[in-house]
């Protein structure tokens, strides 16, 4: 029988033979039954089929197909940002946008008063009063289950409660991964780029803009309006040391500092830079996103950026220097 | 009922395909890649049907309360939208409208025959279907948007499942039914996987002669495979798409 | 919550174990049904009782006089109602007491039966018109569900064709627009108009290998019973329920997901079906002749009259 219809025919047969071969699922990978099957594949005696649409990885004998969106899926020593969606016995459950949600233990947080401090049951009674259920934190994988789910720590200065900014979160595969996840950007603001897809844009605390304040002087000449406001957010609490300031409640408090409307502005400006982005597929990573940043200057007020189409084009427009430059 | 001559004798049907055609089948991948995590819009002819999936996640806006995740496999969750302007006729369907509930659970169980259960212990997935405009073809459609849906979502499935409408007209088998020769004949649809000859899932409601089923499921693989073909290359493209500037 | 019918690990590996040597715990074999029991009653219209193994069903037609909907004025009205009570079994929630979702089994149920009686067009609903557009009978059939052993659906399928083959209406004049009745004793009452009798067929499924060979493999070796009874039916992988009628049109074929099968095997159920399908309603007819038999006996039928006199 013959079904008559007339379709394009197969493009994907000259990229088959390029380094990453594309498969579909259901479809058979290999016969060679020497291989180790790894994520994304099945097989059945010694054929390995694919189970997801991705590129055939083919790392020293072990065959696994990535898929080309999917959810999160941890690995040891991600840096994350997550949501608090539950308080339960001596843990938090935590949204990490992955298959299962994340638990952090009450054990590996930093509580006030010191590292060393003891944790007593009173801590256990009081977990509302640390993080609750809605608060957004960074964090580290610490280690993971055996389904694949992970377990999460906050001991250290970086991680921990988030304040003073905006969520966004974009599809986890474009966040290239890389040593340092969180990041100082011109304008006094920081962001973390989490592994999961989830980031948070920030004021750049205090203590750490008075390092950086040097290195963005110049990028900030535009924004001067910033620089020349009167007015200093939590001028009063400089003195506070980074020791005192872990040890106090001031890690968990839900307050935020006092913004200025040009930091605002700054914060929603890269929030529709890291949109466009996801919206263009580009790997997001800081270079990339400071030069969305300066190119969407070039277009004038923050509220146009919510435009799908400018957005569409400051993403083309990242896409275009990076090749001049390359080829500069 | 006004006599319309479905089949010519020259073997025209009344949309002008032979037999043995299909109608025009186009697919998209990823069309809303921000309200979930994989979508999918299947036409068939006249028929449009959008598919959003999300999950695996371990808390499902579906799930009912009290529900256990299950430790073997994914809990499946099927809604399905009909909305009163999809059909020729305007009518507002009851909530429980039984043959939805019907065709929901038949799709359920195919797919949780399809999915790689053991990849997914304690999750739930969302499965959504909004039907835009129906011209025959409703289980066939639904079951090719969930497939490319859940392969845009990243979530591991065995194979493709396809599915097509085959009807009869006195003693000839026509592929790929629109309403108009839904209305008049018979017809079963089958739900193939992959490449092979194995059904997953079949319906059909009308009398049938059993002489003729096996031409008729014959023919019905053929198309599904066709079908399979199709929606395969939407997924290399798309997903060609969606790695090019990472 | 209702609590699921739990198998053991051990029962479950026993009960496959032996499928795969194509033994069943009841001594019969892989597509062979179990007897089915027809009982019909004496001394009323419209009620028979069906068993199959232990599973037992009954179904009784009554009929009234109303007004046909308003977009089918030349046909009458025929309805079938499934409630599946914890009479049958404490796995079924009563849905009128609780108000609660009813389960999928018991949708699918309702809905096969459903569609293999009423829109196979067993009963001739043109023939329950009266007079158009303002009287026709509405027939209605209630199956009550009295014990639950597995194949709910072919037993009720039996079960509502012989209630309808037996059942009588009384028969009638029109009047102008008046109808008049009568009485059992005036008029004998007159059958239903009945144009085929589908009857169902479910089959079940089984994997002996893993979930990949019944993907990519083609051994084909699934595993294929018919009339499963409870403890199969909670341990089967997918089912097929086929309605098919004595000229050998296939009225309903579905399969609900569930195992892949190869085609060609699931044509093999079809005939397998098509060749039990005379016996079956063969069995149907007898029952219905021997009671009307009876019945036409004016002997016992006075008798009867005189023994209603007297209590």
């Amino acid at each position: 029988m013959i079904i008559s219809i007339s379709v394009p025919s197969k493009p994907e047969a000259s990229d088959t033979k390029a380094g990453s071969s594309v498969v579909t699922p259901g479809e058979l990978i290999t016969d060679d039954p020497t291989w180790m099957r790894g994520h994304g594949t099945y097989f059945l005696n010694d054929k390995t089929y694919s189970s997801v649409a991705g590129t055939v990885l083919k790392v020293n004998k072990l065959l696994s197909v990535v898929p080309f969106k999917g959810r999160y899926s941890p690995e040891t020593g991600d840096h994350l940002v997550g949501r608090i969606i539950d308080v339960g016995q001596k843990r938090w459950k935590v949204d990490i946008g992955g298959e299962h949600d994340a638990v952090l233990m009450l054990g590996s947080v930093n509580l006030p008063g010191g590292i060393l401090r003891r944790k007593s049951e009173s801590d256990e009674l009081q977990m509302r009063n640390f993080l609750k259920e809605g608060d957004l934190l960074n964090a580290e994988v610490q280690s993971l289950f055996s389904d694949g789910s992970a377990s999460l720590h906050t001991r250290s200065l970086k991680y921990g409660k988030l304040r003073n900014g905006v969520f966004v979160a974009v599809p986890s595969k474009l966040i290239v991964r890389a040593k340092n996840h969180s990041h100082d950007l011109p304008g006094n603001v920081s962001i973390i780029l989490g592994v999961n897809g989830y980031c948070w844009i920030y004021k750049t605390p205090l203590s750490s803009a008075a390092d950086h304040s040097a290195s963005t002087a110049k990028t900030n000449a535009e924004l001067s309006s910033a620089a020349s406001g009167n007015y200093q957010p939590g001028q009063g609490s400089v003195s506070i040391t980074r020791l005192e300031q872990e040890s106090s409640w001031d890690i968990y408090s839900d307050k935020n500092d006092a913004l200025s409307a040009s930091i605002k502005d700054t914060i929603s400006r890269y929030k529709n830079c890291l949109l466009s982005l996801s919206q263009c597929n580009i790997g997001i990573n800081e270079i990339r996103l400071v030069r969305a940043y300066e190119i969407s200057l070039g277009y004038g007020d923050t509220n146009l950026l919510f435009r799908e189409e400018v957005r569409q084009s400051i993403g083309e427009d990242v896409i275009a220097q990076e090749k001049m430059r390359g080829a500069g | 009922m006004s006599r319309l001559e479905l089949y010519s004798p020259e073997g025209l049907r009344v949309d002008g395909r032979r037999w043995n055609e299909l109608r025009r089948f186009e697919c998209q991948i990823n069309t809303h890649p921000n309200a979930a995590d994989g979508s999918s819009y299947v036409q068939q002819g006249n028929s449009k049907v959008l598919c959003l999936v999300k999950g695996p996640m371990e808390h499902g806006a579906n799930l009912a309360a009290g529900t256990k995740l299950d430790p073997n496999g994914p809990v499946l969750s099927l809604n399905i939208n009909y909305p009163p302007f999809a059909s020729n006729e305007r009518k507002k369907r009851p909530k429980n409208d039984r043959r939805l509930q019907e065709i929901s659970i038949i799709l359920k169980r195919c797919f949780m025959k399809t999915i790689v259960l053991k990849n997914y212990s304690r999750t739930a997935i969302d499965i959504n279907l909004t039907v835009l405009a129906m011209d025959g073809g409703l289980l066939a459609c639904f079951c090719n948007a969930i497939t490319l849906a859940l392969i845009d979502a990243g979530i591991s499935l065995y194979d493709y499942v396809s599915a097509v409408s085959v009807g009869l007209y006195d003693q000839t088998p026509l592929l790929d039914m629109n309403a108009l020769e839904e209305n008049d004949l018979s017809f079963v649809t089958i739900g193939v996987v992959g490449d092979s000859d194995k059904l997953n899932l079949t319906l059909c409601e009308d009398k049938l002669p059993l002489d003729k089923l096996e031409r008729l499921i014959s023919l019905g693989i053929e198309g599904c495979h066709r079908l399979k073909e199709l929606m395969d290359l939407q997924v290399r493209v798309a997903g060609g798409q969606l790695q090019e500037r990472q | 919550m209702v609590r699921d019918y739990d198998i053991s690990n051990n029962e479950k590996q026993f009960v496959l174990a032996a499928l795969e040597q194509n033994i069943r715990l009841d001594g019969r074999k892989l597509l062979q049904m179990r007897d089915v029991h027809i009982s019909v009653s004496r001394d009323e219209y419209g009620y028979a009782e069906v068993s199959l193994g232990k599973t037992k069903v009954a179904c009784r037609v009554t009929a009234e006089i109303t007004k046909p909907y308003e977009d089918r004025p030349f046909d009458g009205i025929f309805q079938i109602s499934t409630d599946i009570s914890p009479i049958c079994s404490p796995f079924f929630e009563s849905g009128l007491t609780t108000g609660s979702k009813q389960s999928n089994d018991e949708i699918l149920i309702s809905r096969l039966i459903e569609k293999a009686v009423r829109r196979s067009g067993a009963l001739d609903l043109e023939s329950l018109c009266i007079i158009a557009g303002s009287k026709c009978w509405a027939v209605r059939a209630d199956l009550q569900f009295l014990n639950y052993d597995g194949n709910f659906i072919d037993i009720s399928s039996i079960a509502v064709m012989v209630a309808l083959l037996h059942f009588r209406k009384p028969d009638m004049e029109i009047d102008g627009n008046n109808v008049i009745l009568f009485d059992e004793d005036q008029r004998n009452p007159v059958p239903l108009s009945i144009l085929h009798i589908p009857l169902c067929f479910t089959f079940q499924f089984y994997n002996p290998n893993d979930d990949e060979e019944n993907i990519k493999g083609n051994l084909n070796n699934e595993l294929i019973l018919l009339d499963a009874n409870l403890l199969e039916e909670r341990l089967s992988l997918g089912s097929m329920t086929l309605t098919i009628n004595k000229n050998k049109e296939l009225c309903q074929m579905v399969k609900c997901g569930g195992l892949n099968i190869d085609a060609s095997m699931i044509m093999n159920c079809c005939q397998h079906a098509s060749n039990l399908v005379d016996d079956l309603t063969r069995k149907i007819n007898d029952v219905i002749k021997k009671d009307s038999e009876l019945r036409k006996n004016p002997v016992e039928k006075e008798l009867q009259v005189v023994n209603q006199r007297e209590t």
